[in-house]
């Protein structure tokens, strides 16, 4: 059903729909030392994390009553009609399918939502992903760094890091972190 | 990132949450089928009758006998 556009939108096309949409999106992971408490956060590392479980929802820091997503603003929980765009994520470690609902702008490229949740995951070497996109190999390793954060790294790109200085305070499993994020937000693997 | 001009406006209510099924919200109970309210009879009780304990008189000579 379509709209007219309204005052708060012009020129605008307001449609309606009971299908949630699903789009792409990368995600930057924190965690524990021993890999326990894992948490998707956006790549931006501004905005508030996806906690396991709970449905995520957008606001606004640059305008208090302005409600999320806006049009003439930025916000709103991002994703992408492909994955080819995400390539140039600023370091991405964990790619997906996420469902999307509520108020939605759509975008030549994407989508900006009041609500999401992921519905597939997996963990992605940054830089396979930027050279080859998503059907690279899964990353076999986890590194932790200081500040909780958790980049997953295959083995070439390991000793990559640990040779410029980036060197893991800890490495870990990375099927076993895989895993443990998908049972923490009760969904299955993204199978790509 | 920048995902490009805004198109179009979609409000998306859908007609079940794409979530793990633990957060999906509990479904509102059924309306009970009409029960009719349990009849119960008070069970008919007989006071009690209790005897009193028969206690046989003292014999004479048992009270009182010096060692």
């Amino acid at each position: 059903m379509t709209r007219l556009s309204t005052p708060e939108a012009p020129g605008l096309q307001i449609d309606t729909s009971t299908e949630p949409l699903i789009a792409w999106r990368t995600w930057a992971l924190t965690g524990r030392r021993d890999g326990s408490e894992l948490l998707l956060r956006p790549v931006s590392g501004r905005a508030r994390p996806w906690r396991p479980r709970e449905i995520a929802e957008a606001s606004c820091r640059g305008a208090r009553f302005h409600r999320a997503p806006q049009t003439g603003c930025t916000c709103g929980l991002h994703g992408t009609h492909g994955f080819e765009i995400l390539r140039k994520t600023k370091n991405p470690t964990v790619l997906g399918r996420v469902a999307m609902w509520g108020r939605i702008i759509e975008h030549e490229h994407g989508y900006r939502a009041q609500f999401a949740y992921p519905q597939r995951l997996k963990l992605i070497c940054q830089f396979c992903f930027w050279e080859w996109g998503p059907r690279c190999d899964r990353p076999e390793h986890v590194g932790w760094f200081p500040r909780n954060d958790l980049i997953p790294l295959c083995e070439e790109h390991l000793h990559l890091a640990i040779r410029h200085g980036m060197e893991p305070h800890a490495v870990l499993n990375a099927a076993r972190v895989s895993q443990r994020l998908l049972d923490a937000y009760a969904i299955d693997a993204l199978a790509i | 990132m920048d995902i490009g001009e805004p198109k179009r406006i979609i409000e998306v209510i859908p007609a079940s949450l794409p979530i793990p099924g633990e957060l999906a919200p509990e479904p509102a109970p059924l309306e009970p089928d009409h029960v009719e309210p349990d009849h119960v009879e008070p069970d008919h009780v007989e006071p009690n009758h209790v005897e009193p304990d028969h206690v046989e008189p003292a014999a004479p000579g048992d009270q009182g006998a010096e060692p």
